[in-house]
């Protein structure tokens, strides 16, 4: 007999012989109607949990990690408001049904039922996974995370006091929110977690307004790996500026009083707090996991005595809110209705195609207000003594600076954040003077952690902002990478298209810095962010086309709500001349601000039919460098800049390419996973040119002479082109 | 036991065909009871207007007799309920207060002095009107862009000097929209005549669930106390789709929905609906009280909340004739089937 039987037997055995667990007695400032509310959510959760077990024997339910332990969590809904914006662990039904009796019109059981369904008319996900989620709840979808969703939970969280001052046109939280974010203690250990707490803290230590309520549900154990006695507590009771709460999770008169103190502390002090909720974990992890394979049978048993409903019954009958016999009722009720409920949900209609799956990917347009852009007068302000060399030749860098000065003039809405983006000015100056210009509400310098800096991003686009994030350095993506793939890019997908996080990540990278770095700072891998869906690579290769590329990214941001990684080489920014010193031909005039490179518009240099070198980025450069030698042998080129290295903008290539007999493809990236595979590939497909490749070698970037060793060359491009050509 | 959702109906729907409905009332006490308190207001007493000769529109459609009228002919019929459970109850508009009583949230007595109470306050101010029209088409296929369309006419005209029309019932596949005398006439010229009858105006009716009642519902707060009200026994939806439960329902707060938003803010039967079926899974709707002409709007209301896959009348009709899934008590044969 399954676990979810034996505590449903001893459910109704036990309420109807008043056969409770010792417990204590009900005390606080919940009114007995609220009582009832959170008995009758829990219900409505555990019959939920029961029912998914059973519409995955019937083939009809594909979702069976369950809330059951965790009931009490739907005291902790109602110390809060519908509009604290509510992030959960998986184990947070209660909670999620509880808020929705907050907000009228909500069809929870259905909803949720048409979820473990995978119902195309689930209101959240469309049929595209089972999460916990709703827009009308404030309830970004969340899944089966390993605390990958608490660092855009602080960004959320700081997004509200940001909101106060600056309100972006697509703002979602009042002022007074909260947010609300929720895990379970296994997941509390994880590098992700400990992060967002670390960067909570911070930010408080520091007095900034960090509006945020962490609730651990501590079930003691992470499938079959006990969590050690006292760690939770011991671990986060003297954190700096995170305050601690603890209740029992069992007892909800406990649980209302505590969150409700917890809630008045972070709404009224705007500084994060950690309740410490005491769960237990009935069932198992999963329908498939069956926990007494590894725990003693005496311990399970020892635990679901201690069912929180029956804890719930106990303390309604003996407030008097509700007698024992009328609260097995209310139980037996709602499994029957949820059953019914069940029979007609999963007879909805599925998700069948490729294309309906995946037609989430991308979210809507969303209306933005028109804007002019800033009046002569701010644009002079803004801009000082710069104004007065914006018609002369400049380099990379520079005109990347005055792309943001005008776009931050423009939308009051666009934000950056990241290690030294703001005093300091960047690493490489990009950013230089726009702390001044825009102040550091608007420039907001990081503590070190590249999760911390997405988490904000993705946190602050889901109040309105447009972030621009940067990281510092290509490779230091690397052990950040998941706030991207997991979160940020999966959202949209999720919820349907009804949440997004858009914004514009800069990334300073790739190689060829003339002795400088090294691996970490000439990272010339961006396969980790080729193979996300619905995320925009972009990669200039000089200054007009960074500006005018960054404006349309900036746009893709706004209007189209699109994830956008902006990769900017760095060798490139303070690059000023091409073939001989002082040549000056690689700085260009900084485009009038309305001048922008279409999403998908590759870039064309020459219209030889000999040859065409399809490239990017430094191999754009290096390019243009070894054209005289390759047409002076009597090869007509041309150079296509491809500029857009996710989705690659395939028909423009094709169309770019039309009639050459021989494509070189020039990629400083990796051979193995680098951009040339994927262009090879389409090119072999869609051109009958003859076909070569030059690419960076399978090796990470050495530091002193050998730093461009390993990647292509003007020289190696020459040779390849001759040899393509022969 | 099969289970059903109770459906109280609104103002409107006692006409000359309902005349004698009282005669089937199953508690002579209680109906006593209600006459005896229209007596001590100086009100006709139901059962003389039920036993009317004639049927008077100018007299049996006053807020201050319809409302006390049609409220005791839904509760007679749910008294009158068998062989069915009742899960849930709803209603539409005034039978937001029927729907009170059966639920048991208002004793019956107590539920009288509520309708009758709002009754006359609404005839005594009688503010504006209401007007209804479609936007689902006669085949009853959902139409969201036309819905959006009547809204937009509806909002530009409460813009105009003077005109004030603003969505007063989502009402399945019609709207009543409500509003002062020209804006009512501004939206019958802008939109063109539709099944022969629609724009319709409501004899009798006032701008009801807009902000022109809020006079009126500053009346019904001061004449009625919150002491009236208790604990439902059954769910109760509401006119947002939100469900009252019992032992959860804060009284406080279910008495400042029904003499406030309620009364001020738009109706969503459509809504209402919504939450019965897809909370509920009910094996049948029943419509109380007296006339039948709620069913459509119940029927659309379930094909806009995609319910068992219908889509269209046609759908409505092949599934209620295969095995009815709307019972109107109004109609013999339905009724028979309840009773």
């Amino acid at each position: 007999m399954g676990r979810s039987v034996i505590v449903h037997e001893n459910f109704l055995r036990r309420a109807a012989a008043r056969d409770f667990p010792q417990g204590a007695p009900p005390s606080g400032p919940l009114a007995p109607e609220d009582a009832v509310s959170i008995y009758r959510a829990a219900c409505t959760s555990r019959a939920l949990d029961r029912t998914s077990r059973e519409m995955q024997r019937q083939g009809k339910g594909f979702y069976t990690i369950g809330s059951s332990g965790h009931e009490g969590l739907a005291a902790v809904a109602l110390a809060l408001r519908p509009t604290d914006m509510a992030f959960l662990h998986y184990r947070d039904a209660a909670f999620q049904i509880a808020r929705a009796g907050q907000v009228p019109g909500q069809t929870i059981a259905y909803d949720m039922l048409l979820s473990f369904a995978a119902s195309s008319e689930d209101p959240i996900s469309g049929g595209r996974h089972k999460v916990l989620g709703s827009k009308a709840l404030n309830i970004p979808p969340q899944t089966s995370t390993i605390a990958s969703h608490l660092p855009k939970a602080v960004g959320a969280a700081y997004a509200i006091g940001a909101a106060k001052k600056n309100r972006p046109e697509h703002a979602e939280l009042p002022d007074d929110a909260i947010v609300y974010c929720s895990f379970g203690d296994a997941s509390a250990n994880h590098s992700t977690a400990q992060g967002a707490f670390n960067a909570a803290g911070w930010t408080a230590y520091q007095n900034l307004p960090l509006p945020l309520l962490f609730v651990c549900e501590d079930n003691g154990i992470g499938i079959s790996t006990k969590t050690p006695t006292g760690w939770i507590a011991n671990s986060f009771k003297h954190r700096p500026g995170l305050k601690y709460f603890h209740a029992n999770g069992l007892d909800i008169f406990e649980t209302y009083r505590t969150a409700q103190e917890a809630a008045a502390y972070v709404r009224t002090r705007r500084k994060p707090a950690f309740l410490h909720l005491k769960t237990i974990r009935l069932y198992g992890h999963a329908g498939a996991d069956m926990p007494t394979t590894y725990l003693p049978r005496e311990e399970v048993e020892a635990e679901e005595a201690h069912d929180p409903l029956l804890h719930m019954v106990r303390q309604l009958d003996q407030s008097g809110a509700l007698p024992a016999a009328q609260a097995l009722e209310i139980y037996n009720d709602t499994a029957d209705r949820i059953t019914r409920i069940a029979a007609e949900a999963t007879t909805r209609p599925h998700l069948k195609t490729a294309a309906e799956v995946m037609a989430a990917i991308i979210p809507p347009p969303r209306p933005c207000k028109p804007t002019n852009g800033p009046s002569a007068e701010a644009r002079a302000n803004a801009f000082g003594s710069d104004l007065k060399q914006i018609d002369e030749p400049q380099i990379m860098s520079r005109l990347i600076n005055w792309t943001l000065t005008d776009l931050m003039l423009t939308h009051p809405e666009i934000v950056m954040m990241g290690e030294d983006v703001g005093r300091k000015g960047g690493v490489y100056g990009v950013t230089q003077k726009l702390t001044q210009r825009f102040g550091q509400a608007r420039m907001i310098d990081t503590l070190l952690d590249e999760q911390s800096i997405l988490g904000l991003a993705i946190g602050m686009a889901q109040n309105g902002f447009i972030p621009f994030p940067e990281i510092q350095f290509l490779a230091y993506l690397h052990n950040a990478e998941d706030q991207l793939r997991g979160e940020a890019a999966t959202l949209p997908f999720f919820s349907n298209g009804q949440y997004s996080n858009p914004m514009v990540l800069r990334i300073a990278g790739l190689g060829y810095q003339k002795g400088f770095g090294g691996h970490f700072h000439n990272d010339n891998s961006v396969a980790v962010l080729r193979d996300i869906p619905g995320l925009i690579l972009a990669c200039p290769s000089n200054g007009a086309d960074a500006a005018k590329m960054l404006r349309e990214c900036a746009r893709l941001a706004r209007e189209e709500q699109r994830l956008v990684v902006f990769l900017e080489p760095i060798a490139l920014y303070p690059m000023r001349d091409l073939h001989t010193d002082k040549d000056g031909l690689w700085m260009q005039r900084y485009p009038a601000p309305d001048e922008t490179i279409p999403f998908g518009e590759v870039g064309q240099h020459g219209d030889g039919d000999d040859l065409a070198i399809v490239t990017f980025g430094n191999g754009n450069y290096l390019s243009h460098q070894a054209l005289p030698a390759i047409t002076s042998s009597g090869i007509k080129t041309r150079i296509i800049d491809t500029r857009w290295l996710s989705p690659l903008p395939k028909d423009a290539l094709t169309a770019a390419t039309k009639g050459c007999k021989h494509i070189l493809i020039v990629d400083e990236t990796r051979h193995s996973g680098g951009v040339a595979e994927a262009l090879m590939a389409h090119f072999h497909e869609a051109s009958p040119a003859k076909l070569a490749r030059l690419t960076a070698t399978d090796s990470f970037i050495a530091t002193g002479p050998a730093y461009a060793a390993t990647m292509p060359s003007a020289a190696s491009i020459t040779q390849a082109a001759k040899e393509l050509c022969k | 036991m099969r289970k059903a959702v109770l459906i109280c109906p609104g103002r409107g729907t006692y006409t000359k065909t309902e005349l004698g409905s009282l005669a089937r009332f199953p508690d002579r006490n209680l109906l006593a009871h209600f006459d005896a308190r229209r007596t001590a207001l100086n009100q006709e007493t139901l059962t003389a207007l039920d036993s009317a000769a004639t049927y008077s529109v100018s007299k049996h459609t006053r807020g201050d007799n319809a409302s006390a009228l049609i409220y005791a002919c839904t509760l007679g019929d749910s008294l009158a309920l068998q062989v069915v459970e009742i899960v849930a109850v709803t209603g539409n508009s005034m039978g937001w207060y029927s729907a009170l009583a059966c639920a048991g949230a208002l004793t019956p007595q107590n539920g009288f002095e509520v309708v009758n109470t709002m009754g006359t306050l609404m005839q005594q101010s009688l503010i504006g009107g209401q007007i209804i029209h479609p936007f689902l088409d006669e085949n009853w296929r959902p139409n969201p862009a036309r819905r959006a369309e009547l809204l937009a006419i509806a909002a530009e005209i409460t813009t105009r000097p003077d005109h004030t029309l603003t969505l007063s019932i989502d009402l399945g596949g019609m709207l009543v929209l409500a509003g002062n005398e020209a804006g009512l006439k501004a939206f019958e010229a802008a939109v063109p005549p539709e099944q022969g009858r629609f724009p319709m105006r409501l004899a009798n009716h006032a701008a009801f669930h807009t902000a022109l009642q809020a006079p009126v519902a500053a009346q019904g707060r001061a004449a009625l106390p919150e002491t009236l009200f208790q604990q439902p026994q059954k769910p109760l939806i509401d006119g947002r789709g939100q469900i009252w439960w019992p032992g959860s329902t804060r009284k406080a707060a279910l008495y400042d929905y029904t003499l406030g938003h309620q009364v001020t803010e738009p109706y969503d039967f459509t809504a209402a609906i919504r939450s019965a079926a897809r909370e509920f899974a009910p094996d049948l709707f029943i419509i109380a009280g007296p006339g039948t002409t709620l069913g459509g709007a119940v029927a659309q209301s379930l094909i806009l909340s995609h319910w068992q896959g219908m889509a269209s009348k046609a759908d409505f009709q092949t599934r209620q004739t295969a095995n009815p899934l709307l019972v109107s008590m109004g109609l013999p044969e339905q009724r028979a089937l309840v009773t």
